[in-house]
């Protein structure tokens, strides 16, 4: 192994732990997608089958939007604990050991990778119960798309912390883009629902294309230009961001 | 490469300087201002020797610091650390210093021992060899029976022992600490103290900040004088204090003030003195004040020119210099003064370099 897996492996394992201490966060992670299941489902069955809603199960259009939503909370939360870590002068001492500051970032990534799995899999589970219709081929597919799109916001967000250095700071600019992007990206609510502007709109959110990648590989379409171009966005994103954090990790200062 | 293959006259690796800086220079914008927090430093320091930056907030100590640990680039000049630039060869240099900083970086909510290996594996310790450097520090440093529990819950001077040991984990070359006794109590301080003086002497060399004089003072085998980003005196502190002010000796006789002038006047002349007035003091108590070179000659001189008049002596005191006087000399403010104006800068510009 070379010393920047076993640094990887390290931090992540430090991560795991972190979390682990504080099991408000899990139990939170897990119980809102499951009230967005119990509450928002009933909602969209009234609609299911008007005009503009794809067709099949509410649930197979509205279970790939939650889980869209999962990825996105499960990376968003990283930048909270990089501004406890500045603060507290960890990330100055780590930062002059030789460790790698691409690990340092990765053992946050990864571990918000296993914060999104975990509920994953159990509103899968639940979903299905209910009448969700599950693909395995695409499901695997599902889950290793949206693992980019945890990476990406999960790099976003601690560069965003390193770079602020204020929870405040972060706070605000996680809650000012949280309700735009996932708005124009139809995750709750396709956005063939809407007018022509929002669907414009919609196209310059990377996010958009994560969602449609989302629902074609949950309804067992795997082989198509959308699910192709699903990839490719959340690729670019994640290399992206890696690259942004990475560089915040160099910089960093109290 | 074999032992004769060295030609005679290279010098031992312990002869390269552990800190070599020159000309260094970094700025920050800060709300549209350029601030030069360090203005062009110059410094050597030895291998194996404890060194001491003293100056008040804001002088340009941390910024020198985080520059040495390749926390932040310079805009100007060179540094090399334990042989190597800090700049072309950063990874080189982190892996022979340790770093304990301002804030500590122990991670709270981890446990001692969790920190402790973590940092020994980021320097590729296996964790076997990590495991007995842990149980190696926790023995050094009173840590045994904290070693599980969350560093959330150690008190300060438990804490700071711990930072400390982090800090040395990989047994470096070069330890660099910034404030390491600010906010300790006088006992967890001495106990800090003599665990930096054994790594020193253990070969470890010590680079060390401080706003504390007799820190630097009792600590310190040399000390730089910094202000304003500069360096405005270097030496031992002995060196410091007799190069830069004299011994002072004041007598109170039982004589009239106009008895006392003649007599300052004849002493200004004397060997071991430099300079000696009369002054009244309170409630018409006049004495004689001597700022002397060579206290013991100074004093005979003193007592021969008085008993010769048969002028009987009240009271005597002769105080050493201190490393204020020696800040006092340099920069035309006492250390103690110019804390909190200092501090006032600092705080305005915190965010970038504090």
């Amino acid at each position: 192994m070379t010393a920047f897996t076993v640094q990887t492996g390290l931090f992540f394992r430090r991560k795991l732990l972190e979390t682990l201490r504080q099991p408000v966060w899990l139990i939170t992670g897990l119980i809102t997608p499951l009230l967005y299941l119990a509450l928002f489902e009933p909602l969209l069955r009234s609609l299911a089958g008007g005009p503009g809603f794809p067709a099949g199960h509410v649930l197979d259009v509205f279970v790939p939007g939650v889980m869209v939503l999962i990825a996105f909370g499960a990376g968003m939360g990283a930048g909270w604990p990089v501004i406890w870590e500045l603060d507290s002068g960890v990330i100055e001492r780590l930062r002059v050991t030789p460790a790698s500051r691409l690990a340092l970032l990765l053992g946050t990534v990864l571990r918000d990778i296993a914060l999104f799995t975990v509920p994953g899999v159990v509103v899968i589970a639940i979903g299905t119960a209910f009448g969700y219709h599950l693909h395995w081929g695409g499901l695997l597919l599902l889950f290793l798309l949206l693992a980019l799109l945890t990476a990406a916001c999960s790099a976003a967000s601690s560069a965003l912390g390193l770079i602020l250095r204020q929870i405040g700071s972060l706070a605000a600019v996680v809650t000012g883009v949280q309700l735009p992007l996932t708005l124009l990206a139809g995750i709750l609510l396709p956005l063939s629902l809407g007018p022509a502007w929002l669907r414009v709109l919609g196209h310059v959110n990377p996010m958009y294309y994560a969602v449609q990648a989302a629902r074609s590989l949950s309804g067992g379409s795997v082989a198509n230009a959308t699910v192709g171009v699903g990839f490719l966005v959340m690729g670019t994103a994640t290399a992206l961001t890696l690259w942004w954090g990475t560089r915040a990790y160099q910089r960093a200062m109290v | 490469m074999s032992a004769s293959s060295v030609p005679p006259t290279s010098a031992p690796s312990t002869a390269v300087p552990a800190v070599q800086v020159s000309g260094l220079r970094k700025s920050f914008r800060v709300a549209g201002k350029t601030v030069e927090a360090v203005s062009g430093i110059d410094l050597t320091v030895a291998a194996g020797e404890i060194f001491g930056l003293l100056g008040p907030n804001g002088a340009g100590k941390t910024t020198t610091l985080r520059i040495l640990t390749t926390l932040l680039p310079a805009d100007a000049g060179e540094a090399r650390v334990a042989g190597e630039d800090v700049r072309r060869a950063a990874a080189l240099v982190r892996r022979r210093i340790g770093y304990v900083g301002q804030l500590g970086g122990a991670d709270r909510g981890a446990t001692g021992r969790e920190d402790l290996m973590l940092t020994g594996r980021l320097y590729g310790l296996s964790a076997a060899d990590a495991g007995r450097r842990c149980a190696e520090l926790a023995d050094v440093f009173d840590l045994g029976a904290l070693l599980d529990r969350a560093v959330r819950t150690y008190s300060g001077g438990q804490r700071r022992r711990l930072e400390v040991a982090l800090g040395i984990m990989h047994r470096p070359v070069v330890l660099f600490l910034d404030e390491p006794t600010t906010g300790l109590d006088p006992q967890n301080r001495a106990n800090l103290w003599d665990q930096l003086r054994q790594l020193r002497d253990g070969g470890t060399t010590i680079v060390l900040t401080t706003h504390y004089l007799d820190e630097a003072d009792q600590l310190c085998d040399r000390v730089s004088i910094v202000d304003h980003g500069r360096v405005v005196a270097l030496g031992t502190p002995d060196e410091l204090k007799r190069r830069y002010s004299a011994d002072t000796v004041t007598v109170t006789p039982e004589a009239a003030p106009d008895l006392l002038e003649a007599v300052a006047r004849e002493l200004a002349s004397a060997p071991g003195i430099t300079r000696a007035v009369a002054e009244a003091g309170p409630g018409g108590q006049a004495s004689i004040r001597l700022t002397v070179s060579d206290a013991t000659r100074a004093m005979a001189a003193l007592f021969d020119a008085l008993a010769v008049r048969g002028i009987p002596t009240r009271a005597a005191s002769v105080a050493q210099p201190t490393l204020d006087d020696v800040f006092l000399r340099e920069t035309g403010r006492s250390l103690r003064d110019a804390g909190p104006a200092a501090a006032a800068g600092v705080a305005a510009w915190a965010g970038v370099a504090a």
